[in-house]
Parts: structure tokens; C-alpha cells; sequence
């Protein structure tokens, strides 16, 4: 029997999160404080030494992107931008931060946009968080108040200014390109990388961009140390993850675990089991640009390693449960209409590869076993060299569910009622 | 320059390039659909990947930077099934209908890959249940999104190349397609430039114009010319098909446009085929015109002209040349006057435009043309616009303007009324009319004031060093920021803002235009800016100078060939001896016969044949009674005169004056040269016949020379004319037709091997010293003298859409499709006082004369102040202006005229 360990979510649901002093009074802002007696290069090597990766989805190691945009913006300005846009389906741990902690990612914020120089910090939310939006607004009002933000933020000579944008219902804004467009008032289209944000960000500036749950990781991490960090989770995971577990199953919600616990113990222990006790069909792993995987996976420890190793991924967390009942082609459907809807048009091979897979997919529900096949092989082609060709990130997701859907179920699709 | 590899195959290339135009410089076709050189990389289409050792995956050839050892796969089967894919992708969503009226790259690229036949394509179309619906609403062009790719290259090119950023996507992804403003193309702010027509990979936006006619498979040539329009010089290529132009493209790669057009270059060429042409001669007999033979015609005009000036004097006689006709026209014309009629009464409408800048310029610095490159506009830190309606009225120069400014170059804007200019402008400022001297006075004491002059540019540069610095020091400091500011009505904050902008600057320029120049003050107006220009050393290097665009196709070169009352070919006075000896000797003509004496004036020519004095003119391609200022007196002038020959390619409104009416040519009906307003030499080529018995300007001229006695050369062809010029006219002496094949050359270009001269002044002034002159003036105020009686001031401008007197753009249906009426614009303040409702009619009355028009309420003008385009015959404003002249360069006020506004 597993339980949680919350680094991130430790006082989600204890303090009010509309109080600034709650949050102090449980030790808030103390990792602020330590971090602006110290020097920038300080904090990045902090996190550095933690092995924290990006809790977006990508896994990238977070002490790597600051170090590069801390070396690029010397002598400039650059800018922090927090990714709220938490548009992933099945995902929905950062809503819970914001919600419920929204100073535990001010006070990351203040400390990422001290270790890389930056003056003017951006959290790019979801629109429709109209909640989160508020208690931020709330929190960051509070934090100039009490001279968190703003000018010479505790004595220490340091100045930024910390504002909200939210975003207008796009899943390709939280790509973090696209969202730098979105975020100087341009339409959502994914820029070309090269350059990357640390190089050219926001107005061509270096630009640190981090996810939510990513920035709400660092207080702790400067209060208590790499070390202290290092000693949760698994070699190349270290720390906590927050799991958000919906579907078929008893108890959905968000769970912030130790970094390598099975994926049937987030299942049975903390999210209570499917709804009728069987064994699942298929969990869908970090979202529509995820991974299926069979219940012979139940075992497998979820950090990035292990299910990279097994060509799954963790990617932002999300955990899709699928029971004994649900149809696999009318999932594999349903995220394929998702994609052709986000896609932004910009590509031609993610533009109209979308269409066209989701067409294909429309024709597998009345093919007998024998076309099934064909099509589901046409399209795992099509979306690999979709992957291969197409501009962002959006054209290169559906092959992960596609292949492995293909890899894993393509008899029981095959022969699917 | 660096070394890559492509295929195994070694290339060097320069630093900076990218992949994909590497590659395709090099001669590998790398394919590519949204990629093109005036844009920046898209890396839409996704076409052009390629393989780059070390880089993961595939990666967009368009969007990578060449670096030196560069390992590229550019083409293996993996490359190809992905192209060809992508291809099928393409023509899942793309109605690959065509129907030969465009070049379509994608059907290139089908053909190559083997996918223009239906049979071969894996993948069934679904483009016609997307219920695409075509914009047909623009009067310029149709866009049909089922024929569109999205490559982005249409928004780019009105955004990045054109500065107008009217298009976008709406939707998204598969169902996305472009949108002009808000949705209807033909009620958006595009202006109907047609650059995106011409990027347009596919033929999914398609000009209307000619549309129905043209097949490309049947188009008998394509030559490259010069527009006919205004003074930036664009090339362009016309279509030929069935003797007819069909379409007209902007050349890419070339000076000064690049490709680029505004509406009139690219759609207005229709009147060339009109069927309003005048195709024979017409003489007038009981005052009604009638056909006449060439021989007729000609016989009768030497024959009277001969008895004028044998009856009178010789100054009984003057010309009209022609800013709209070519250098060897108007060349062959000049000659004809000084040795025919024997005068030097020969003028033409840059009297009425730069008279006044160019008479500062030659006085000031030494030459009467712009100092500086059209690209320059692009590339200096900061501009001075004054009096210039830059985008409307030099649409291609403003698209350097607006490239400009995207990269961070500064805009000091001086007008009193509203132009587009405003929205890209760091500073406007908005003088009362009148007030120029004042206000430049003004910037001049605040820049001298606060120490932003450059003290080793005066001492070296200009003549009297600082001394005559001091002298305007001395004038200017009664112009204080509140002086100022109190004539001008300029917040002094901005004046300082202004001075500041400009004198700071690294490198800055001046646009001069008619704002300035249209004054009884015109020529103190250019004095005051080039006394700010020369004493803060923003003249003589690169992106430094004066510029005042010219307003019509050959304003610059006429003057350059000589059709100057003072003036021989190349700015050489007539009065001096030396001078007619040299150019008599190269015409053959005995030095005596060349007159002395300067000649009249444009609209001193009217003035003295109202006085009787001039009693015959020959007006070739001018139409004065549009054009000159106080009408009436112009109208008066043309009836009192005993003998009015007119040449022309249409009936003008001063046509009906004339006894004998020629039909003459059109641009697009001859081989010569123009002179854009950057000095630039640009050849003319001729495309189509002219219409019936319609004959080139310059062999009815030179027809007429010989009938009148005094022949002129045989000349076999317009290089041959261009050669003579050459020989009298020093700054053109080394270009000629053969070096023009290659490209255009900038004067002056003294001799064969000299490369032409893209900046003036760069090591000294062209005056006598070498030196720039300071001229200090004070400000007068104006005596237009506003009371109860005539209570507002009238200004008057041009439209994008038309062309001086309208009479070529008036005949062509796309653009009197975007503007074909007359109109004033009163202030909202004013239009209560006088009770008048936006579209009321309305009476304009001056001391002069009256007309009717239709009111527009604009708070584009100032209070007080009204504005009306000029090219319109049914409200003719020339009616209104004055003939007061400026006394240094003869230009009439037209920018300034107290009038009262009532309804009808």
C-alpha cells in the first residue's frame, strides 16, 4: 500500500490559499529568501545537482534550460515565463497548484527569474482557469504588498514584475514557442526551432519557459537542498510527480508520489481501483499525445526511464484509465478529432495529416478484421511520416498513440465490436 | 564564404545563406513551395527537408543558416517519399483544377513527382466538401481558398514585403484559409497592390483585370519596362497577347522595386487600349474638330507657327513638354523649341511640383534631384518626411519606409493633415499651412540650442564655415519653442522631440514633397530644411540627404534633357555663351540661332498670353487646364492665343482649346528612357502598336522640325537620340542603351566606365566652392489673406488611385473601382458651424472661382482647413488656386487658397 508524498501539494487543501500569511506562517517565502542571499549561479547549480526535469511533459532537465538562459540573458534582460496553458487532455495537477498554492509558484517563479536575470516574469494560463486565475491574482497582488515582487524585493536589490496572460482556448499555446507567439499578441503558431527560447524567446529575448508543477518544485529544492531532493524518487526521476488519475476508475484526482511507484499502485491505492473491480483495459499514459499501454504494464515503475525503456511515456502526468468495457476505436477516434481540431494549419503534414487520420479512423468502425488491419498499418505509416515531417510537436504526438495502439491492441481493435 | 557538402557534391557559398537558396543557387533543385526570397522562412510547406549530418531528423532546408563543413543529404528515397507524401497532402485539400492564367509552382511539382494524373495519387481529394467559398468582393483580384496551400506567402508579402499586413489566416488547420481585414476583401484596408497575386504559388489569389483574355499559353512576348505612373521607376514586365498587354508584373531582382508595385503599376494599363484614344489627326474648322491627314495636320502647324514667329518674335512662341513622355522626347521637343521656334519658352509641369525644391537644391548643394538611393529609405536610422504624402503618392518608396520602421527606423512625420504615414510615424506634427519656415526655423535654433550640430561638418562642409553658421544662429533665435509654437501650433515638446530625433540620429534622411514645395514660400520652405540638414551633417555620406520624390514617371528626366526655360540638357545655363557654343556645335546649328535670353515660365507662358505677348504654343502631352493654377486665367490664356497645337494620346479638357490636335503614344508604344526620382536611367520598351494613325511622340516632332525648316539628324533609333543627349548632357555622358541592357545607372555617370553615383555629395557639394550653402530666411506669414468673407484655407493633394489629371487612370475600370469621385474633407467642427452633413453637396467659392463637390466630415484636417484631391474634372480645384508665383522658382501656391464652404 502506497501513500503520497507531497513536496508540491504540501499544503493544498491545509492553508487558505487566499492568505499570505498562511503561506508564511508554514514556511513560505524562507527559500526566497535564501536564494536572493546567494547568487543566481547558486540556485542554478542547486538545481542543477537536483536532477529535476521539466514536469510538462517533455522531461527536460530544468537545471540545463536555466543554466542556458542564464548564460544567454548576461548583459540583457530576459524573461520567465510560467506554461499554465495546462491544455493536455486528462491533465489537470497544475490547476491544483494554482488553486490551492498559488504562492508556492510566485515564490518559484521570483527564484527562476533571480537565478537567470530576468526583470519581467509571465504566467501564461489557461483562459478557462478562471479560478486559478483569481487566487494568482490575489496571490501576486499580495506578494508587491509584502515586497516579494516589484522593486529591490526584500532589500536584496533585485527587481521583477510578475503578470498573468491568459490564453484563448488553444492546445498548441502551451507548446512553448507557440505560446511565446500567443504571448506577444500574435496568433498561435508554432515558431522554428532553432533558436530555442533560452537563446530567442519573448521578443527575441532569452526567455526561461517552465511548467507549473516544474517552478512550484523549486522552493524546496533551494530551502532543503538538491540532496533533500535527490532523496525521493528514482536516480534519474528524483522527487515527487503529481499524477492526475481519471476514467474508469473510483477515486480520480491528483496525486503527488515518490517518482517510480507502479502504475497499478497509483491505480488501486491511491485512485481506488476501476469502477468494477476488473483489471483495466488500457491506460492512456501523459495525454492524447501519450501512450496506451496493456495491463501488462501494471507493474512497471513510473518514472522517465523505465517507460522510455518500454516505449511508453510519463509525459505530464496524466493517467487515463480505460475499463474492461470501453471500445479502443472509439477512443483512438476521439483523440484523433482532438488533434484535427488543435491543429493549427500552419504545416502541411500536420494540417492535413490529422484530417486525414481521423478519416481513416471514422472508416475502421464498420471494417471487417482483415481491412481493420490494413487501415490501422496505413495509418501508423501516415503518422510517422507526419512525425518525421511536420513542424511542432502537435504533428509528431498522434504516432504515440497510434503506434501504440497498433503495438499493443491491434488484434482486439481488429476484431472490436 | 563557406563549404558544404549536398549529395557529395562540394559547393562554397556566402556566409549567411540559407540551405535551400544554397542549394538552388548550386544547381540542386531542392523542392519548396512556401519559400521565396523576399520573405522570411516559413518552413510551411515542409518540402525543401533535407538530412544535415549531425541534426536529428529531418529538418527544413529554407530554415537553416549555411555554416562552413555542412554534411547534407538532399535527395534519397526517404527524402522523396516524404516530398511525395506531402505532395499528396497538398492535393487531399487543394482543388488542382487550372486553367492556364497563372504560373502554378505546385503543378510543377506534381509533374515532377509524377502526381498530375489523378491515377497515381493514393490518397481521395476532400477539398470539395470543405464548402470553401471564394472572395470575389476586391475589384482587383478573386481568392478561392479550395486553390490555396497556406503557405503564408500572400500574408508576408503584404506584410513583410508591402508593410500592410491586411491578410491573415481565420480557422485553423484543415479548415483554415486567408481573410482580408475582418472577412470581405473588397471592405478591408487592402489597397489592392496585387503582391500577393504575385507571390501566390498557386493561383489561388488571381488578378480580375484581364483575366477573362489571358492564357499564358498564348502570350506573344514579355517585355521588361518602366511604369508609367509615378516617380519611383518601377519595372515591370507586360504581358502580350493579341497585340494587347494582358497583364502587368513587378520584376523581381532589379532596382529600384524589386518586384514590388502599388495598384496603379500593376492594374493600370488598360487605358493604353482604350477606345477614347486619339488615332488621327483632327483639325479644327468652324470650331469643330475633324480628321485630317498626318501631312494636313503637320503643314498647317509649321505653317502657322512659322507666321507667328515671323509676325512677332520668336518669344511669341512656347512649349509644353511632357513629364508623362520619354528623355529622347522630351529631348528632341526642348531642341525644337530652342531651334525651331527659337526661344527658350519651354517649361512643363515640374514648375508646378519641385520648382521650388529644385531651385533651393541647385542653389544650396548644387543639384536638383535626390541625394540618395531608393533602398536608403529602408536603411537610415531616421526620416523626415515633410509635405509628402509618401504612401499614397509613392507607394513603392513607402514599402522601404515601412520595412524600415519594422526594424526600428524613426519617422518624424510634418503635415498638417492626415496621411497613412501617421501609423507608422514616431512623431507627427502638425503645422498650420503656411508655417513651414517657421517651424524649421524652430527645430534649427532647438538643435543649435541644445549643442546637436556637428561642428566639423560646418567648419569643412559648408561655405563661410562657421561664420555663416553664426548668421543663422543669429536669424533663428528669435525662434524660440514658443514662438514657434504659437505660428505653427505645434506643442513645443514635440518640436524638441522632432529636433532631437533628427539631429541625434546616426544617419538620417529628408522626403520633401509638395506640402513644401507648393508655396509662395517654396523655395525658403526647402532653404530653412537644408539650412537644419547641413548643420547637423546629415548630408554627403550614405543614408544621409534630401530627397523629394517626384510625382510623375519623367518629372526628373525632362528637366535633366532640358526642358528648363534656363536650362540647357544637364542643368548648363543658357545664358552663357560658352554654353550655347558647345551645345550648338553637338545640334549643328549656328550659335547665334540659339537664343540667349531665359525663357517664361509654365504658368508665366499663360500669364503673358493673356497679356497678349504669347500668341502660339504646342503643348505635347500636358493637360493645363486640370493642371495650372487659377484655371479661368489659364482658360482665358488658351482662347487669347492665335494658334494652340496639343499632342496627346486622349481629348483632355485642354484639348477642346486647340486648333490642331496630334495623337500621340503612349508609354507602352515606345523604346526610350525615364529618370525615376533617384536619378536612376531606366529604359523603356515598347510593347504594342500605336492605335489607327497614332504616331511616337518624337518622330512628330521631328517631322515637324523638318517642315519648319530647321531638320535635325536622321536618327535611326532612340539609342541614337540618347547617344546626342549623352554628348551634351555631362551627368549622362557615360550611359547609353548598350550599358543601360544591364541594369539602370544612376547620374551623374560622367563617362563610359564610371558605375553611376548611388549617393550625391559623398566628397563634396556640387556648387561652385564644392561647398554647401546656408541660405538663413525668416518666416513670412502668407497673404492668402483669410476674413469674413473667405474664412478657410484649401490644401490639395493626390490619391493613390490617380494620376495627375486623371486622364489615364480615369480609364481604367479597377481603379476608378476604388475611387472615381470628387470630394472635400471639412474638419467635424467646421462642418457644424457651416451645418453641413457628411455627403452634403457643396458649394467652394474663392476670389478666383467656384466648384461643386461632395463633403466628407474628416478629422484628418485640421480645424479651419479643408482638402480636396485635384484630379477630378467634374470639381476642378485649379479653379480655386492662385497664379501668384514664388519669386525664386516661379511654382504657384497651390497648397494654400482661402475659400468659403456653403451647401447647395
Amino acid at each position: 500500500m502506497i501513500i503520497e508524498k507531497r513536496i508540491v501539494l504540501k499544503n493544498s487543501g491545509i492553508i487558505n490559499p487566499e492568505s499570505i500569511d498562511d503561506y508564511i506562517n508554514t514556511g513560505g517565502y524562507k527559500a526566497l529568501s535564501k536564494a536572493l542571499s546567494g547568487t543566481p549561479l547558486q540556485v542554478v547549480e542547486e538545481v542543477m545537482s537536483s536532477g529535476l526535469r521539466g514536469r510538462g511533459g517533455a522531461g527536460f532537465p530544468t537545471g540545463t534550460k536555466k543554466k542556458a538562459a542564464a548564460s544567454r540573458s548576461a548583459g540583457t534582460t530576459g524573461y520567465v515565463v510560467c506554461n499554465a496553458d495546462e491544455g493536455e487532455p486528462g491533465t489537470f495537477k497544475d490547476r491544483e497548484i494554482m488553486e490551492n498554492d498559488p504562492h508556492l509558484l510566485i515564490e518559484g517563479m521570483i527564484i527562476a527569474a533571480y537565478a537567470i536575470g530576468a526583470d519581467k516574469a509571465y504566467i501564461y494560463i489557461r483562459g478557462e482557469y478562471y479560478k486559478s486565475i483569481g487566487r494568482l491574482q490575489n496571490a501576486i497582488k499580495q506578494g508587491y504588498e509584502r515586497g516579494y515582487l516589484g522593486n529591490n524585493i526584500l532589500g536584496s536589490g533585485y527587481s521583477l514584475d510578475l503578470e498573468i496572460r491568459p490564453g484563448a482556448g488553444s492546445y498548441l499555446c502551451g507548446e512553448e514557442l507557440t505560446l511565446l507567439e500567443s504571448l506577444e499578441g500574435k496568433r498561435g503558431y508554432p515558431r522554428i526551432k532553432p533558436p530555442f527560447p533560452a537563446e530567442k524567446g519573448l521578443w527575441g529575448k532569452p526567455t526561461l519557459v517552465n511548467n507549473v508543477e516544474t517552478l512550484a518544485n523549486l522552493p524546496g529544492i533551494i530551502e532543503y537542498g538538491s540532496s533533500w531532493y535527490r532523496s525521493s524518487g528514482t536516480e534519474q526521476t528524483p522527487g515527487t510527480k503529481i499524477f492526475s488519475i481519471c476514467g474508469d476508475v473510483r477515486k480520480p484526482g491528483c496525486y503527488e508520489v515518490e517518482a517510480g511507484v507502479t502504475l497499478n499502485d497509483l491505480i488501486n491505492d491511491l485512485a481506488g481501483g476501476t469502477h468494477d473491480g476488473l483489471p483495466w483495459k488500457t491506460v492512456l499514459l501523459g495525454g492524447a499525445a501519450g501512450t496506451f499501454v496493456p495491463y501488462s504494464f501494471a507493474d512497471i515503475s513510473m518514472c522517465y526511464e523505465r517507460l522510455r525503456e518500454k516505449g511508453a511515456t510519463l509525459g505530464s502526468g496524466a493517467v487515463i484509465v480505460a475499463g474492461n468495457e470501453r471500445k479502443l476505436i472509439s477512443l483512438m477516434q476521439s483523440i484523433l478529432r482532438f488533434f484535427r481540431h488543435e491543429s493549427c494549419g500552419k504545416c502541411v503534414p500536420c494540417r492535413a495529416g490529422t484530417a486525414i487520420l481521423h478519416e481513416k479512423s471514422m472508416e475502421l468502425t464498420g471494417k471487417g478484421y482483415d481491412e481493420r488491419l490494413t487501415i490501422l498499418e496505413d495509418m501508423v505509416n501516415h503518422a510517422r511520416q507526419m512525425a518525421k515531417s511536420s513542424l511542432c510537436p502537435l504533428g509528431q504526438s498522434p504516432v504515440l498513440p497510434l503506434e501504440s495502439l497498433n503495438r499493443h491492441f491491434r488484434e482486439i481493435m481488429a476484431a472490436e465490436q | 564564404m563557406v563549404k558544404l557538402t549536398i549529395d557529395n557534391k562540394t559547393i562554397h557559398v556566402p556566409e549567411g545563406l540559407n540551405l535551400l537558396e544554397a542549394a538552388r543557387n548550386n544547381g540542386i533543385p531542392i523542392p519548396g513551395l512556401c519559400y521565396h526570397r523576399k520573405l522570411t522562412p516559413t518552413g510551411a510547406c515542409r518540402l525543401c527537408v533535407v538530412k544535415i549530418e549531425g541534426m536529428r531528423g529531418l529538418v527544413t532546408s529554407c530554415t537553416v543558416e549555411v555554416t562552413d563543413g555542412m554534411k547534407v543529404t538532399a535527395f534519397d528515397s526517404e527524402l522523396e517519399d516524404v516530398r511525395r507524401l506531402l505532395l499528396e497532402y497538398l492535393l487531399y485539400e487543394h482543388n488542382d483544377s487550372f486553367d492556364n492564367t497563372y504560373s502554378d509552382e505546385l503543378r510543377e511539382l506534381l509533374i515532377r513527382y509524377n502526381l498530375d494524373k489523378p491515377e497515381n495519387r493514393s490518397l481521395k481529394p476532400a477539398w470539395q466538401k470543405m464548402n470553401f467559398k471564394a472572395d470575389d468582393s476586391s475589384p482587383v483580384l478573386t481568392y478561392d481558398p479550395s486553390k490555396c496551400i497556406k503557405c503564408f506567402r500572400c500574408i508576408k508579402a503584404c506584410d513583410e514585403v508591402q508593410g500592410k499586413n491586411v491578410l491573415s489566416f481565420t480557422e485553423r488547420g484543415i479548415s483554415s484559409f486567408i481573410i482580408a481585414g475582418t472577412g470581405v476583401w473588397g471592405e478591408s484596408e487592402c489597397d489592392g497592390c496585387g503582391e500577393c497575386i504575385q507571390l501566390c504559388p498557386t493561383g489561388a489569389i488571381v488578378e480580375k483585370p484581364g483575366r477573362d483574355m489571358i492564357r499564358l499559353d498564348r502570350i506573344e512576348k514579355k517585355v521588361i519596362t518602366t511604369c508609367p505612373y509615378c516617380g519611383v521607376g518601377c519595372q515591370i514586365e507586360l504581358l502580350v497577347q493579341d497585340g494587347r498587354i494582358v497583364r502587368s508584373n513587378g520584376v523581381e531582382g532589379v532596382s529600384p522595386n524589386d518586384g514590388r508595385l502599388c495598384v496603379k503599376g500593376r492594374f493600370g494599363y488598360e487605358f493604353v487600349h482604350s477606345a477614347d484614344r486619339l488615332t488621327t489627326p483632327l483639325i479644327k474648322r468652324n470650331g469643330k474638330f475633324e480628321e485630317a491627314t498626318w501631312d494636313e495636320a503637320l503643314d498647317l502647324i509649321a505653317k502657322r507657327f512659322t507666321e507667328i514667329r515671323n509676325k512677332y518674335c520668336p518669344e511669341a512662341l512656347a512649349g509644353y513638354a511632357s513629364a508623362k513622355c520619354t528623355n529622347e522626347d522630351n529631348y528632341l521637343f526642348q531642341k525644337f523649341i530652342r531651334t525651331a521656334f527659337g526661344t527658350n519658352n519651354i517649361d512643363y509641369c515640374t514648375r508646378l511640383c519641385h520648382a521650388s525644391t529644385v531651385t533651393a537644391m541647385l542653389k544650396a548643394i548644387g543639384d536638383g534631384a535626390g541625394s540618395n538611393p531608393i533602398e536608403h529609405f529602408e536603411t537610415t536610422d531616421t526620416l523626415f518626411v515633410t509635405g509628402n504624402n509618401i504612401i499614397d503618392t509613392h507607394p513603392v518608396t513607402a514599402t522601404y519606409v515601412k520595412q524600415g520602421v519594422a526594424k526600428g527606423q524613426k519617422i518624424i512625420l510634418v503635415d498638417p493633415k492626415w496621411t497613412p504615414l501617421v501609423r507608422y510615424a514616431t512623431i507627427w506634427l502638425q503645422p498650420g499651412l503656411g508655417t513651414d519656415v517657421a517651424l524649421l526655423n524652430g527645430l534649427v535654433h532647438i538643435i543649435i540650442k541644445n549643442g546637436w550640430t556637428d561642428r566639423k561638418f560646418i567648419e569643412e562642409r559648408i561655405e563661410g564655415g562657421m561664420e555663416a553658421f553664426k548668421q543663422l544662429e543669429k536669424l533663428t533665435s528669435s525662434y524660440t519653442t514658443g514662438y514657434v509654437s504659437e505660428i505653427t501650433g505645434v506643442p513645443e515638446d514635440k518640436l524638441v522631440t522632432a529636433a532631437r530625433l533628427y539631429a541625434t540620429a546616426p544617419t538620417a534622411m529628408i522626403a520633401t514633397g509638395m506640402g513644401m514645395s507648393q508655396q509662395i514660400t517654396g523655395t525658403h520652405n526647402v532653404f530653412s530644411l537644408i539650412n537644419m540638414m547641413l548643420i547637423t551633417g546629415k548630408a554627403g555620406r550614405e543614408r544621409c540627404g534630401i530627397n523629394p520624390p517626384r510625382g510623375q514617371n519623367n518629372v526628373q528626366g525632362a528637366t535633366d534633357v532640358g526642358c528648363s526655360p534656363y536650362n540647357f540638357p544637364g542643368y548648363i545655363p543658357v545664358i552663357n555663351d560658352d554654353n550655347r557654343r558647345r551645345v550648338a556645335k553637338v545640334w549643328g546649328v549656328p550659335y547665334e540661332s540659339l537664343p540667349s535670353k531665359p525663357g517664361l515660365t509654365t504658368v508665366e507662358i499663360m500669364q503673358a498670353a493673356c497679356d497678349g505677348k504669347i500668341k502660339g504654343i504646342f503643348i505635347m502631352g500636358e493637360n493645363a487646364m486640370i493642371s495650372d493654377p487659377n484655371l479661368n486665367h489659364t482658360e482665358e490664356a488658351l482662347k487669347r492665343m492665335e494658334f494652340v497645337v496639343v499632342q496627346d494620346i486622349f481629348h483632355t479638357e485642354t484639348t477642346r482649346f486647340a486648333d490642331v490636335v496630334l495623337p500621340a503614344s503612349s508609354w507602352a508604344e515606345k523604346e526610350g528612357t525615364f529618370v525615376n526620382s533617384d536619378r536612376r536611367v531606366l529604359r523603356v520598351r515598347k510593347a504594342v502598336e500605336c492605335p489607327g494613325k497614332a504616331r511616337v511622340d518624337w518622330k512628330i516632332i521631328h517631322e515637324l522640325a523638318g517642315r519648319m525648316g530647321k531638320p535635325m539628324p536622321n536618327y535611326r533609333n532612340e539609342s541614337e537620340i540618347f547617344g546626342e543627349i549623352a554628348g551634351v548632357t555631362p551627368i549622362m555622358a557615360g550611359i547609353s542603351y548598350e550599358r543601360l541592357e544591364q541594369g539602370s545607372i544612376q547620374w551623374p555617370c560622367p563617362d563610359k566606365d564610371h558605375p553611376g553615383t548611388p549617393t550625391l555629395y559623398t566628397d563634396s557639394f556640387n556648387t561652385a566652392t564644392g561647398r554647401g550653402k546656408l541660405f538663413p530666411v525668416e518666416y513670412v506669414p502668407h497673404k492668402e489673406k483669410l476674413d469674413g468673407e473667405y474664412p478657410m484655407i484649401l490644401n490639395s493633394g493626390r490619391l493613390l488611385y490617380h494620376y495627375h489629371t486623371a486622364t489615364m487612370t480615369r480609364r481604367t475600370k479597377a481603379l476608378k473601382d476604388f475611387a472615381d469621385k470628387a470630394y472635400v474633407q471639412v474638419h467635424p467642427a467646421d462642418a457644424a458651424r457651416y451645418n453641413i452633413k457628411d455627403g452634403s453637396r457643396v458649394k467652394i467659392e474663392s476670389r478666383r472661382g467656384m466648384l461643386e463637390t461632395i463633403v466628407h466630415i474628416s478629422e484628418d484636417v485640421l480645424e479651419g482647413e479643408v482638402f480636396m484631391p485635384w484630379h477630378f474634372t467634374e470639381s476642378q480645384v485649379n479653379r480655386l488656386t492662385r497664379d501668384e508665383l514664388d519669386p525664386f522658382s516661379k511654382i504657384a501656391p497651390f497648397k494654400l487658397s482661402a475659400v468659403r464652404i456653403s451647401r447647395i
